[in-house]
């Protein structure tokens, strides 16, 4: 009797789980299929979820539609977001790939470093963005060259521009803050440019490395006690809890600087940042060029952006007591008075 | 095509080091999450030496060792410090991230430019180029093989017989006037080396180590151990590492599917994780449907 | 020679529920000895098993075996002289290892468990000579798993396992108790057999009288960690089962059970 039963629980489970394979299949085919029938197939490859990224994708599409590839029209777009999975993000790319992709945007570092990987053994051209060093993660050679059948743009921090900035709005401060994820390359390197500058500008610079999000709240309290100012970086992990900061900050009566208008968005006290939409425009335009095939990606050498403006938040100002000088008001790309929730 | 040479490349990779989370979680019984840790240290080995010049097929030792380093690590803190078996495994991994780090001296090295076992000088001597795409899969493919085979003969010697015992009867490894705390020791060295030698190989096909390649990698090992052992239970032919390896296929599968049909990658840890769930669920209750027969 | 000299065991020390089981016990096993030991539970039976394995820490005294202090060993070194058969026959065996993996195990104790093959192709025939004195069938089926043996066939292989190396010492934990009445029987009766050709001193813990007079050169009765009666040679012979029956009839009327 109780072998009969067990034999009925086995079929059952194993029937069950091919029941639930089929059916997941099944509904996420159906929902599938759109703008068949386009003639070229692009697949844009993020590696994690914020913003920036989002911002330079939306610019990348416009990018390409303002040198004639309209979404739906004469190309499709696939999109898919790695979440900060390396694993997902090579069979992100093998996935494009099957669908016959005819060129791959890799939006943040090892995304592109996946496309790059796994594109080259079909000669399929790779086009990154939000990349902060290119030959750094060999994607460029050493004199800036494509490495292979590769280019894109590369979204270096303004850090001189950002001191000048932070000196102007704090003339009395000594000290200045940085948070970061030990995990994030972009990050380290980042900090070593903010370290070799900061001299110049009479700051020191004192930073704090998390591995985590759950460890924001206990680093970014230790970093309050030890510092005039916190300037924040584009890491992904830090970026993602930037609330968490920002609270803790205002209870402490400390400045936060941004990176990016997003970030003074929603109560970052300024940022001198670069306008991710347009370093995706950039992108998309070299994509473009890229499919028309008046040039091969191996032919194009990396673009930095180098445009950078200031971004302030009137609101924070004045909730920390803080004047922004007129000046930076005044050549200000654009200047909040609300912080967004 | 690409696709499926992209599930057998993957398959092959995370089935290397499946192998060892058969070791732990079915021979031993010891739910070892070091393996989150120990997959990307085999990257960071590989890569950090790769750019120091190493012969690529020697990185492979060397991670392997490494792996083995951690799992002795892991095993000394479950038998000699009395840690529970899966806090010694979050230890571990937890320690493994900043040893990681500093082996491969940031988060992300790329090792585009460097020989790898998949692409050197001495391979492009002779290779034609149209079976360049196949070489990655057929390399993969003898290591695991290499390894898989390793691993029968070794559970076939005296030593891979304690092991087994250790794990289905430890009394008996004692009445053996044999330490059980370090046979345990050995099966984690083994397991883990597996492990790393999986993330050797990985990194080298990827062209770049990434410190967040680990996460979930206990995940994957553990659904391809489940799903290859529950589908095969039944016929006896097929060995339990030929059954692991199959899993790790059809896990890989699944997923790859998964995205094909547009599931968005976003829902894809959710999904993996109610599948994992299932599995474990039923087979968890046949198990224990055996033990009160 | 098996000697344990004035042990001392406490449990739970230094909590309300302390409870001394042994104070200053002593007890000689002479070589060839096989002793049977009978008590009501919570008499110290098995845990004096436990301390003479090892399984369980000493808390004061000395065990000797053959001249040498083995009280500071851990269990596993000292088991290469010890031979023990539990009380549950799951404990002797492997039940996912097939019988001749089990019996290549036991071959191997006390020697290395190295690379080597596990399995001696050319000792088959004498494990199959070995399972064969089981009378079992045992020896037709070397390729299925021990566990989907019967209790008393898995006790039979857990009996023959320990004794197949050169130990000196056997211990029975109640090695009967979880098998029906006839199987019992048959384990005792190779127990026998197997302690006299072998040669070996042996302790037996059983809660049967029968057993306990029939078999064995020496009787040891215990009551609350104490030896209230111990016969050997001939004394132990005009032992009855009644007799024994009654005595420990009174210890347990004493308790109030």
């Amino acid at each position: 009797m109780k072998s009969c039963s067990q034999k009925g629980l086995r079929k059952r489970s194993l029937a069950l789980l091919g029941a639930v394979l089929m059916m997941g299949t099944a509904v996420l085919s159906g929902c599938a299929k759109k703008s068949e029938g386009a003639t070229l197939k692009i697949g844009i490859g993020q590696f994690a979820e914020h913003g920036s990224l989002d911002n330079c994708r939306n610019g990348f599409i416009e990018g390409l539609k303002e040198a004639g590839y309209i979404e739906g029209e004469n190309i499709t777009i696939y999109y898919e977001n790695a979440q900060t999975d390396g694993g997902t993000a090579s069979q992100i790319v093998d996935n494009f790939l099957e669908k016959g992709c005819s060129l791959i945007c890799g939006i943040a570092t090892p995304m592109a470093q996946s496309a790059y990987s796994a594109a080259k053994k079909q000669d399929v051209p790779v086009i990154f963005t939000a990349v902060t060093d290119p030959i750094a993660a060999e994607l460029a050679n050493a004199d800036g060259t494509p490495a292979g059948n590769v280019t894109g743009t590369s979204d270096k921090l303004p850090v001189q521009m950002q001191l000048e900035m932070i000196r102007e709005v704090m003339p009395d401060a000594d000290t200045i803050g940085i948070l970061y994820c030990t995990s994030e390359v972009n990050s380290i390197s980042a900090i070593e440019e903010y370290k070799e500058a900061a001299g110049d500008y009479g700051f020191t610079i004192i930073e704090n490395g998390i591995q985590t999000t759950a460890d924001i709240p206990l680093a970014a309290d230790g970093l309050m006690k030890q510092v005039d100012c916190i300037t924040n970086l584009t890491d992904n992990t830090v970026v993602s809890c930037l609330p968490i900061v920002l609270e803790k900050a205002t209870e402490a009566g400390i400045p936060v600087f941004g990176s990016e208008v997003e970030q003074v968005k929603i109560g970052c006290l300024g940022a001198v940042g670069l306008d991710y939409y347009s370093l995706g425009i950039q992108t998309g335009k070299m994509a473009a060029q890229v499919l028309k095939g008046e040039k091969k990606a191996e032919e194009i050498p990396f673009e930095v952006i180098e445009e950078a403006a200031f971004y302030g938040n009137t609101a924070v100002a004045k909730k920390l007591g803080i004047t922004i000088p007129d000046s930076l008001i005044e050549s200000a790309a654009q200047v909040f008075d609300t912080i967004e929730q | 095509m690409t696709i499926l040479l992209g599930i057998l490349e993957e398959g092959f990779v995370y089935a290397i080091m499946a192998l060892g989370v058969y070791i732990t979680y079915k021979i031993l019984d010891f739910p070892d999450l070091s393996v989150d840790g120990t997959f990307p240290l085999g990257g960071a080995v590989a890569a950090s030496l790769l750019c120091k010049g190493m012969n690529p097929w020697l990185t492979l030792i060397v991670s392997f060792l490494a792996g083995a380093i951690a799992g002795i690590g892991t095993g000394l803190i479950h038998v000699k410090l009395k840690v529970r078996d899966l806090l010694s495994g979050i230890i571990m991994m937890t320690a493994l991230y900043s040893v990681n780090l500093k082996i491969a001296g940031k988060a992300n090295l790329p090792i585009f430019s460097r020989e790898t076992i998949f692409e050197n000088e001495w391979l492009e001597s002779f290779l034609p180029e149209g079976a360049k795409r196949y070489v990655t899969v057929m390399f993969l493919f003898l290591i695991l093989l290499a390894g898989k085979l390793a691993l029968d003969a070794y559970l076939k010697t005296r030593s891979g017989y304690l092991l087994r015992a250790a794990g289905d009867n430890e009394i008996l490894v004692t009445s053996l006037a044999k330490d059980k705390g370090f046979v345990k020791i050995t099966g984690l060295a083994i397991a883990n080396a597996f492990a790393a030698l999986a993330g050797c190989v990985y990194v080298q096909m990827n062209g770049f180590f990434e410190i967040s390649t680990g996460t979930g990698t206990i995940v994957i090992g553990l659904a391809s151990v489940i799903i290859g052992t529950s589908l095969f239970k039944n016929v006896s032919f097929i060995k339990p590492t030929t059954a692991v390896i199959a899993g790790s296929l059809l896990y890989k599968w699944c997923v790859s599917r998964a995205i094909r049909f547009g599931l968005p990658s976003n829902d894809l840890k959710l999904v993996t994780s109610v599948l994992f769930l299932i599995i474990l669920v039923f087979s968890e209750r046949k198990r224990r449907g055996k033990k009160n027969a | 020679m098996l000697e344990l000299q004035s042990l001392n065991k406490y449990y739970n020390p230094g909590t309300v529920n302390e409870m001394c089981l042994f104070r200053d016990f002593n007890l000689q096993i002479p070589d060839h000895e096989f002793v049977a030991v009978v008590g009501s539970n919570g008499s110290g039976k098995t845990s004096m098993l436990n301390l003479i394995c090892g399984s369980i820490p000493l808390d004061g005294g000395k065990i000797v075996a053959n001249g040498r202090d083995i009280s500071n060993l851990p269990d596993y070194k000292r088991n290469k002289r010890i031979g023990r058969v539990y009380q549950n026959p799951a404990l002797g065996t492997c039940p996912n290892m097939t019988i001749l993996e089990n019996m290549s195990l036991a071959d191997n104790k006390g020697g290395r468990f190295n690379l080597r093959r596990g399995t001696n192709k050319a000792r088959i025939s004498y494990y199959k000579e070995l399972l064969q004195s089981l009378n079992l069938g045992l020896e037709e089926k070397l390729h299925v798993k021990v566990g989907s043996l019967s209790g008393g066939q898995r006790q039979a292989m857990a009996l023959l396992m320990c004794t197949m190396s050169e130990i000196e010492f056997l211990i029975l934990d109640e090695h009967t108790a979880a098998l029906d009445p006839k199987t019992a029987d048959r384990i005792m009766e190779l127990t026998d057999e197997i302690v006299k050709k072998k040669k070996l001193t042996t302790i037996m813990v059983t809660h049967n009288l029968r057993y306990a007079v029939e078999y064995g050169s020496r009787i040891l009765m215990m009551h609350e960690g104490n030896i209230i009666l111990d016969k050997a040679g001939e004394e132990k012979k005009s032992l009855s089962t009644n007799e024994l029956l009654d005595r420990f009839t009174h210890i347990s009327i004493e308790c109030g059970n």
